[in-house]
């Protein structure tokens, strides 16, 4: 063999600047890629979802009488709370590269931690939305909301959710460090966020403890200015405001226990 | 350069390394020699920015590992001990995601490369299996082409032909001597005497986490008192009367590991009847005698008290 007379330092140097997100993005599409060597599971979830919300349509017909357009309120929250489940996988995913050791080897590549996690969370989150897209599609046509002003602000609530889930499930990752702890963690976080939230029910419907957390829920942020939007009763600036610290507090705290936990060698 | 100085890493209570330094020159192969848990990953992976000394300091290029670390990533293309690299995909894709990371090589130019590499080491064809399905050599053979076809500046070969087959052990030396012609800074860690010997310009022996020794393997050798080695293998069990050596002044040295005696000499062969005469004499028991110039196994003998093989 010959290596044709390429020089080593030239060639290979990465231009600055630009790049440097060129390769957040990379990191990113990587993620996303995973998406895509299943498809049939993003269609087998859509058709679960499209089979659920008319069996629960037809059933709260019937039952639900105390909360108009209670159908409206669950379809929307439904995907809301579809996206921050899948969001919570990107954590599984890097805590799974951790135990094999793969995670050593992307730490050697030429980012910075802080835009490795946030290539991971972007990756996460687009993952989530391309996921959850087609679900938001079919509640949309059932709902009549064509407003596209307001589809493009629901769109943006739900992605600040999903990478800022995203976000919270890599600090998760890096910081909790047996197996069995981090799936129990991860779990309980998940029911927490997406249940005690305004997903599903109105606050005034829920048991008094859990009322008490879930005005503070991201998912919560997102539900109710993901509805407010669409029904057009205009901008729930506190919603988005809620959405953008937590995914601020997240992924800047997600960047810290990096630095900490990785590079004193706990998972190797 | 790279400098590592009085660098230490401590996990938990056990000391990987510990207060070691060691400068590489630009363009030269060094090859870190040293037995299982010695500390070469440790070493490795703290210089390439995956771990944080804990004490001490490390620079690549006068950049220190800590302050700048992602200037150093720039410069360094680690091949690490056990592959590391997406099982799902085919060589092909993660060589060439590789270069994506750590080239600013466009499309045509990364295929070229890595075409280049894979024809090398015979898995072109096999460039769409999935490295999950491959053999061991054949995914360490992957590992090894991502630095390969990187050519960084510095490059890092974690063991690199541990299961991989003669010939290819052979093709892969001189492909990272290649490299080095390139003008890539070469560390290669081993437990592989004859690789340590054959690749290197500079052997740096590492025990317990520290360095022990280090220079270019024929000066190893010449360190090492007396310059012939007379290997005895006796029964088992005894006790082996060292003393009784002392009285040669050409004897400069004797070690045992289990049943083997390592006496570090010189004029062996005028030497060697009078040795086995003594010896008997005193009812040690020798089943086999082997006299020989010193090897740089025997350096890293004396050096560690302990042997490889
Ligand atoms: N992440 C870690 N956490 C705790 N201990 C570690 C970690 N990595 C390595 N060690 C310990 O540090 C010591 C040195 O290990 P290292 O992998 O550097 O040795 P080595 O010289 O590369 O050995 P080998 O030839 O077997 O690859 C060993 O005792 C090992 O168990
Ligand atoms: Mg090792």
């Amino acid at each position: 063999m010959s290596f044709s007379a390429t020089q080593v330092k030239d060639s290979n140097s990465l231009p600055g600047g630009d790049s440097t997100s060129r390769l957040v993005l990379q990191m990113a599409r990587r993620d996303i890629s995973t998406l895509f060597r299943t498809p049939w599971i993003i269609i087998s979830r859509s058709l679960a979802f499209i089979v659920q919300l008319f069996v629960f349509a037809y059933l709260i017909s019937g039952f639900v009488v105390k909360f108009p357009n209670y159908f409206e309120y669950y379809a929307v929250g439904s995907v809301v709370g579809t996206i921050a489940s899948i969001s919570f996988i990107i954590g599984y995913d890097i805590f799974e590269e951790a135990e094999e050791g793969l995670l050593d080897y992307l730490l050697t590549l030429p980012i910075s931690r802080r835009q490795f996690i946030i290539g991971r969370a972007l990756g996460g989150a687009v993952r989530a939305m391309i996921y959850t897209i087609p679900m938001f599609v079919i509640v949309a046509v059932l709902e009549k909301f064509s407003n596209p002003l307001s589809l493009a602000f629901a769109v943006f609530d739900l992605f600040l959710l999903a990478f800022g889930v995203t976000g919270l499930s890599i600090t998760m990752a890096v910081s909790v460090r047996s197996a069995n702890r981090f799936d129990v963690t991860l779990a309980l976080l998940e029911l927490a966020v997406s249940r005690a939230s305004t997903a599903l029910y109105p606050l005034a419907f829920m048991p008094g403890y859990v009322a008490a957390f879930a005005p503070y829920s991201p998912v919560t942020f997102a539900a109710d200015s993901a509805r407010d939007v669409l029904e057009g009763t205009g901008l729930n600036l506190l919603g988005i405001a809620g959405l953008l610290a937590f995914v601020a507090i997240f992924l800047g705290l997600g960047a810290t226990f990096y630095f900490r936990r990785l590079e004193g060698g706990v998972y190797a | 350069m790279i400098t590592f100085n009085r660098a230490g890493k401590r996990f938990g209570t056990l000391d990987a390394v510990k207060d070691f330094s060691l400068e590489i020159q630009d363009r030269e192969i060094l090859g870190l020699l040293g037995p299982n848990g010695a500390g070469k990953t440790t070493l490795m992976l703290m210089m390439g920015t995956v771990y944080r000394p804990t004490s001490g300091a490390i620079s690549v290029d006068g950049l220190d590992v800590v302050r700048h670390p992602n200037d150093v990533r720039k410069l360094i293309g680690i091949a690490f001990q056990d592959p590391r690299v997406d099982g799902i995909l085919g060589a092909f894709d993660v060589l060439n995601w590789h270069l994506k990371m750590t080239t600013g090589l466009n499309k045509e130019e990364r295929t070229e490369r890595v075409e280049q590499v894979l024809r090398a080491v015979d898995l072109w064809d096999a460039r769409k299996k999935r490295t999950w399905l491959m053999s061991g050599g054949m995914r360490k053979k992957v590992e090894d082409c991502k630095v390969l076809a990187q050519r960084p500046k510095i490059a890092v070969f974690d063991e690199p032909t541990a299961f991989l087959d003669v010939p290819s052990r052979l093709l892969m030396w001189k492909m990272i001597r290649e490299l080095r012609e390139e003008g890539s800074t070469v560390i290669v860690a081993t437990n592989m005497m004859d690789e340590a010997e054959r690749l290197s310009d500079r052997v740096a022996i590492v025990n317990l986490g520290k360095l022990v020794a280090t220079d270019s393997p024929e000066r190893l050798k010449g360190t090492t008192k007396g310059g012939e080695v007379l290997e005895l293998i006796v029964g088992d069990g005894q006790a082996f009367p060292r003393e009784l050596l002392a009285q040669f002044s050409e004897v400069r040295d004797v070690t045992q590991v289990e049943n083997k005696v390592t006496v570090y000499l010189s004029s062996g062969r005028l030497l060697l009847p009078k040795i086995v005469e003594t010896l008997t004499n005193k009812g040690v028991k020798i089943d086999s005698v082997h006299l020989k110039e010193v090897a740089l196994e025997d350096v890293f003998l004396s050096y560690t008290g302990q042997r490889l093989e």
